[in-house]
């Protein structure tokens, strides 16, 4: 019993890690925390749903096209909405994501209605694996979690595209003397934002239904994994997700499951005042 | 007193300034700077906490435009490319502070210096060679968290980078500034053998003494004006520093 609890709250925390990082690598880049970050998870997961209903693309194509479809579209709204605001405090840029995130609902809602739809997936029962019950999405969520998580960390740990993101989100004066173009920078982060977060979409969809809430419900959950790591660092990201995952599906055992968030809620806040810079993070040293 | 013409030696000319003038909101915070940076030479400048030091090596490496004035690096006027353009251009520069990046190692910091440069301006393997022989202290740390080094490192750490560039001309924004005397003696040994490599350096310093000692000229600088122009030996026999920090 424990076991599967801790099993299961470990494949909710890989989905939440795509959303957290992405949430982590906005941040650390344009320092503001991005509330359409739900928003995101959701659009996604209708692209993919439109490619395999409409066009009866097998999931994983669908996914693959919406998500690369959704990482320009990200970037155009990067591009309308917060460029012209580049300069202004990371207040106003909170809640120009509102903004974003009430569009992107309401557009979700006008296209596709407001029922719950899901994907075309063949069905298959749980395997047992020493008495734990796995299904096939949740394997599929670990192979297709790990993978994203390993190409993003050797993007950051090894291209120069990860060195400039690393150091724009470092000491962008520094950055931008050094001759880095902190546009090129941040429209590339979009893109890294929307793979993701189209991604974690698809899997939210996989395993529940599809409705215009799919991210909302995740909101609460992915900014106490980014926090929980240290806003700005993406390791912390993921290891704030894993943790934010277990400990929400563990509290299913004591409260109702719709109150979930209560605890990640109650995670952000003690966190707050007991460690502003993370579990991970270590007080920023400057000269 | 002849302030701008004479101390100007006999040396060909590599970076020049016009009646620079700059400030950051409203007024000027220097005015009317004019200098002549002779090649291979040390050229110091020195002035009151505030007096625009920080201000003037800004303008010249291109972090705050000049609001009137010429700069010239040898030949071209330089007044109008951005920082990444000048460092390209030959012209390097290391800030007072926030002059590394704390959270990219050792060996990163040292990369990321030219490698967003156009192509051809990117360090070569020989010169990423000669800086790590030039400071052993980084090249033994390269894959250490730039953040854990000490001050004195840090700053080794950022006159390292700025070397990668293989810069004719050196700015160096108070290298020693907050150091230990050791620190302080070993950056200003790095500062000779640079400028010995053939190295233009203009540099700014608190450590006056220790400034006079390896500087070529020096520029007094009050209330971002040009107070004096003069060698070391001029400002020790002729001049009375305290006097002329008083404006
Ligand atoms: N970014 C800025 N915005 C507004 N004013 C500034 C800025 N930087 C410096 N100043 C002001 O410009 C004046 C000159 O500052 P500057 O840093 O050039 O002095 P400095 O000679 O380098 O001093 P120090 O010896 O303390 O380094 C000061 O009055 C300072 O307050
Ligand atoms: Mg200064």
């Amino acid at each position: 019993m424990t076991a599967q609890v801790i099993l299961n709250g470990l494949v909710t925390g890989m989905v939440v890690a795509l959303p957290a990082v992405a949430l982590t690598l906005i941040y650390g880049i344009l320092k503001f925390p991005n509330f359409a970050i739900g928003a995101m998870l959701t659009v996604g997961a209708y692209l993919a749903l439109a490619l395999n209903v409409y066009l009866s693309l097998p999931v994983l194509y669908a996914a693959a096209i919406g998500a690369a479809a959704f990482a320009v579209v990200a970037v155009g709204i990067d591009q309308a909405v917060f460029r012209p605001l580049r300069e202004r405090s990371a207040i106003t840029l909170l809640v120009a994501s509102m903004g974003v995130s009430f569009v992107l609902e309401n557009i979700v809602r006008f296209i596709f209605g407001n029922g719950a739809r899901s994907f075309e997936l063949p069905l298959a029962r749980p395997k047992l694996v020493f008495g734990l019950r796995i299904n096939n999405e949740q394997i599929f969520t670990a192979v297709a979690v790990i993978a994203a998580m390993t190409a993003v960390y050797v993007v950051l740990r090894h291209t120069p595209l990860g060195r400039a993101m690393r150091a724009v989100s470092d000491n962008p004066a520094l950055a931008a003397a050094r001759g880095i173009d902190r546009e090129r920078i941040v429209r590339w982060t979009w893109v890294i934002a929307g793979l993701l977060t189209a991604a974690a979409g698809v899997l939210v969809g996989m395993d529940r239904a599809i409705d215009p809430l799919l991210g909302w419900n995740y909101i609460v959950t992915v900014f106490a994994a980014s926090i929980l790591g240290g806003l700005g660092n993406p390791v912390g990201a993921v290891l704030g997700a894993l943790t934010v995952g277990v400990v929400e599906e563990t509290s299913t055992l004591l409260i109702a499951p719709n109150y979930r968030q209560v605890v990640s809620f109650c995670a952000i806040a003690l966190l707050l005042l007991l460690r502003p810079q993370g579990l991970l993070g270590v007080q920023r040293i400057k000269k | 007193m002849n302030i701008h013409g004479s101390v100007v030696s006999a040396r060909e000319i590599v970076l020049s300034t016009e009646g620079v003038a700059a400030g950051y909101g409203g007024d000027d915070i220097i005015s009317n700077i004019s200098v002549a940076v002779g090649k291979g030479s040390i050229f110091t400048v020195i002035g009151p906490n505030g007096s625009g030091k920080s201000t003037f090596i800004k303008v010249l490496a291109g972090l705050l435009p000049a609001r009137t004035g010429e700069i010239r690096l040898g030949a071209m006027s330089i007044a109008r490319l951005s920082a990444p353009q000048r460092v390209a251009a030959g012209l390097a520069y290391v800030p007072q502070e926030f002059n590394i990046f704390t959270n990219l190692t050792v060996g990163e910091n040292l990369r990321v210096s030219t490698e967003f440069l156009e192509r051809e301006r990117r360090a070569s393997a020989e010169q990423r060679e000669r800086v790590l022989a030039i400071f052993p202290e980084v090249a033994g740390r390269l894959g250490l968290r730039a953040g854990y080094l000490s001050g004195g490192q840090r700053q080794m750490l950022a006159f390292a980078c700025a070397m990668m560039a293989a810069p004719t001309v050196l700015l160096l924004d108070e290298p020693s500034a907050g150091l230990s005397p050791k620190f302080v003696a070993e950056i200003f040994d790095k500062v000779k053998s640079v400028n010995a490599m053939g190295v233009t350096v203009v540099m700014i310093e608190q450590n006056v003494k220790e400034a006079l000692r390896i500087a070529d000229i020096v520029l007094v600088l009050v209330n971002g004006a040009t107070r004096l122009l003069a060698t070391p030996d001029d400002i020790l026999t002729k001049h009375d520093l305290h006097k002329l920090y008083l404006g």
